[in-house]
């Protein structure tokens, strides 16, 4: 199999841009749900947020970190496989005022696809909160929410643009205001999360948040992906990826993590010694 | 009683060189070899091998045409019962089967009637021999098929061969199910598995890599499109033991994870392949069947100084193939009985560290079982850097939450009929998905027997 890619931008922030024809995947896919993409036969199954699909492509954003996204930058022209949508989609309703929050580490493409179908409903009124690391790492207008949330804020955790910190900031500020917010959907780092949850227990404000975990095979096979909701251990591939932020222990999700650290390094040098030229494997 | 002949020894990796590499670790007989093993077939007027034999392959007769050295009949017979005989004689219990009742039990060895069928599968693949499949012209009726393990295979082999049009949905990226991300390639090479589904695709059985059916693309689908339905998604989901301090540590993996990363993402092979797997010094594998043997020696393949298998009663108790328990005890895995872990402690870092187990004993209850029991104040601890618990699995809810209208019982495993027919008129199921966690050869068995009765309901259409 191979799906062809069709778009490959560098966003010069921290993402690579990349459509790629999925036309069955496209067809299926509701916010709120992921897929697994293979680059080749060899490759891991990652787990890749969508950001979009368009007549039969999908649009997702892929850091420039790792293994995968120097396999684009060195020009593959193809994936071996696009698998899903997996995961569940959200409720595609109205909500009345949606506020849909992410940071660099998770989330933009899910806010970029939340904002986008649900804002086409009427009866709902939506506030897109994108967090960045600094100015230069903010995406191009085009792949911001700007133009299809309600309102629109960037907040930069060093201050050079927006409010000061993570999009809790801004979140707060809302509330502090006075904004009546019927429901939050967000995702990013963990510690971020934990926090936000908090917020929104107090505020008693109805969310989901994704809690992306390691993953294999993304079906409820290998168990690897288990989160404690509500004391219950739920699996983010098949019960997830987004649950109520309240609900979570995050305490629990944020230990496991890391666990193959050293082998992302071995892979990274692996790549950078293969990637073909100097011609020794050759011999 | 004429004087029986010792069986036939084959030839193995020794432990020391295959603990070193993923490669097969029995070498397979030769001819002669196979020859020789199936003259002490003493040819019995009512064998027994035959009814133990969960598809009812035709043993006698393949010893007989073995021992004539007609390797070509004998392969158009053992295909005739069993659609993957490679596979089969690899892996099924034949101890508790076949060779179980086999009469020379009484006086020596039985036959080793698996290795006859994994040589004799093997030898038709080699010499290319041409099954010819009786395939009827049913083309405008279809029958998908969900799962691509053994009884998803078997069931559309024989739906194929009565001409049925037929799809495999198949939720990896690759097909073979278990064959394929469960037992690890030092048991049953993935050439074989590929060969076997290769040469249904060749019969015209249509596989769909990526579909999971009631995640993209659903049930209902199914059934408006097809002429009936087979259920043959297995026992995919993993058991945690559900003690203190499991999760989140890392370096604690269910089988499923620690077999899926090693076996279909080929980690063994990481960096050259890209999935990494993380196996510490000193691993602890929780339970003694034989996906418990799968990971403890996947695990010393991969590095591991130390193996230890966890079990909480006796050896003799362990539901591990006899083979895969030798084979592992060859390879230096330590055996440790009558212990059950209590809680896991992680380190600072977020891993594992050591492990508290309480010994157990043995006590007969009511009706003569014998449960294993914790014996107070015995509590002990175990240093340790990587866990896989090998507990068993259980059907995958994924599905079944979504069709509600197939009936299933509490442990989520779905209710047939005489018939394997579910609740739901056209849909069938079998396998691990219809029978829990079982074997094989049951399911190759089952997929089998339900093509037979999707073929009677699909021809009652008709009338």
């Amino acid at each position: 199999m191979s799906f062809k890619i069709t778009k490959m931008m560098d966003l010069d922030s921290i993402d690579y841009l990349v459509d790629v024809e999925a036309p069955e995947v496209a067809e299926r896919f509701h916010p709120g749900q992921f897929v697994m993409l293979m680059t080749k036969k060899e490759g891991e199954r990652i787990p890749m947020s969508v950001m979009k699909v368009d007549n039969g492509k999908i649009s997702m954003f892929i850091r420039k970190l790792g293994k995968t996204s120097k396999e684009l930058r060195d020009g593959i022209t193809s994936f071996e496989n696009v698998i899903g949508p997996l995961g569940n989609g959200i409720e595609e309703k109205a909500y009345g005022t949606v506020v849909v929050v992410s940071d660099a580490v998770c989330g933009h493409a899910e806010n970029y696809a939340i904002c986008d179908v649900l804002g086409k409903i009427e009866g709902n009124n939506i506030i897109s909160i994108q967090t960045f690391s600094s100015k230069k790492e903010i995406y191009p207008d085009e792949f911001l929410t700007k133009k299809i949330a309600d309102r629109h804020f960037i907040t930069t955790e060093d201050g050079s643009f927006g409010d000061h910190g993570s999009y809790i900031v801004t979140l707060k500020r809302l509330i502090n205001n006075g904004v009546k917010i019927d429901y939050v959907f967000g995702g990013g780092k963990l510690p971020t999360m934990k926090a936000v949850s908090t917020l929104l227990a107090i505020n008693n404000i109805d969310n989901l948040f994704t809690t992306r975990q390691m993953m294999v095979d993304g079906s409820g096979m290998c168990g690897s992906c288990r989160v404690y909701i509500d004391g219950e251990m739920k699996l983010s591939c098949i019960d997830g990826p987004m649950f109520d932020s309240r609900k979570i222990n995050w305490t629990r999700a944020m230990k496991r993590y890391g666990m193959f650290k050293k082998e992302e390094t071995i892979a990274n040098e692996y790549y950078d010694a293969h990637k073909g030229g100097c011609g020794q494997c050759q011999k | 009683m004429p004087k029986i002949k010792p069986r036939v020894p084959m030839g193995e990796q020794p432990p020391l060189q295959r603990i070193k590499n993923f490669k097969s670790v029995p070498y397979g007989y030769t001819e002669d070899e196979a020859v020789e093993e199936a003259e002490r077939c003493i040819q019995c007027k009512k064998p027994k091998c035959e009814p133990a034999c969960p598809v009812n392959i035709g043993i006698k007769e393949m010893n007989l045409l073995i021992a004539q050295r007609k390797f070509k009949e004998a392969y158009l017979l053992v295909k005739d019962d069993n659609t993957f005989p490679a596979c089969s004689g690899r892996v099924c219990p034949q101890e508790k089967q076949c060779e179980g009742d086999c009469i020379l039990k009484k006086f020596d060895e039985p036959i080793a009637i698996g290795k006859l069928e994994a040589f004799i599968a093997d030898w038709g693949t080699q010499h290319k021999v041409e099954v010819e499949e009786i395939i009827a012209n049913n083309e405008d009726k279809h029958v998908a098929i969900v799962g691509s393990g053994p009884a998803g295979l078997a069931c559309a082999a024989e739906c194929r061969k009565y001409g049925y049009a037929v799809t495999i949905y198949e939720t990896l990226h690759k097909a073979g199910g278990v064959l394929q991300y469960g037992i690890p390639e030092f048991r049953l090479p993935k050439d074989i598995v590929d060969d076997e589904v290769k040469k249904l695709e060749d019969m015209g059985v249509k596989i769909k890599l990526n579909h999971t059916v009631g995640q993209n693309i659903y049930y209902y689908e199914l059934v408006s499109q097809n002429d009936a339905v087979f259920l043959a998604m297995g026992a995919g989901a993993p058991k945690f033991m559900g003690i203190q301090g499991e999760n989140p540590l890392d370096g604690v993996y269910s089988s499923n994870e620690f077999l899926i990363r090693a076996n279909l993402m080929k980690a063994y092979k990481f960096p050259e392949w890209d999935t990494p797997i993380d196996v510490g010094k000193k691993v602890a594998v929780l339970g003694a069947g034989n996906v418990a043997m799968d990971a403890a020696r996947t695990a010393l393949r991969l590095g591991a100084e130390e193996v230890h298998i966890i079990y909480r009663r006796t050896k003799e108790y362990a539901p591990a193939r006899e083979e895969e328990l030798h084979h592992a005890l060859e390879e230096g895995i330590i055996f440790h009985e009558l212990v059950n872990p209590i809680r896991f402690h992680g380190n600072d870092d977020g891993f594992i560290d050591y492990m508290e187990l309480v010994k157990m004993e043995l006590i007969e209850d009511k009706k003569g079982k014998l449960n294993p029991t914790p014996v107070e104040g015995s509590n002990f601890y175990m240093g340790i850097d990587t866990v896989i618990e090998a507990l068993g699995t259980v059907p995958n809810r994924l599905f079944l939450d979504r069709a509600p209208e197939i009936k299933k019982d509490k442990r989520g495993v779905i209710i047939v009929d005489e018939n394997h027919m579910t609740s739901v008129e056209g849909t069938f199921a079998g396998g691990d998905a219809a029978s829990g966690a079982a074997t094989v050869i049951k399911a190759l068995g089952e997929g089998k027997n339900a093509a037979k009765s999707i073929h009677a309901y699909i021809s009652s259409l008709d009338d």
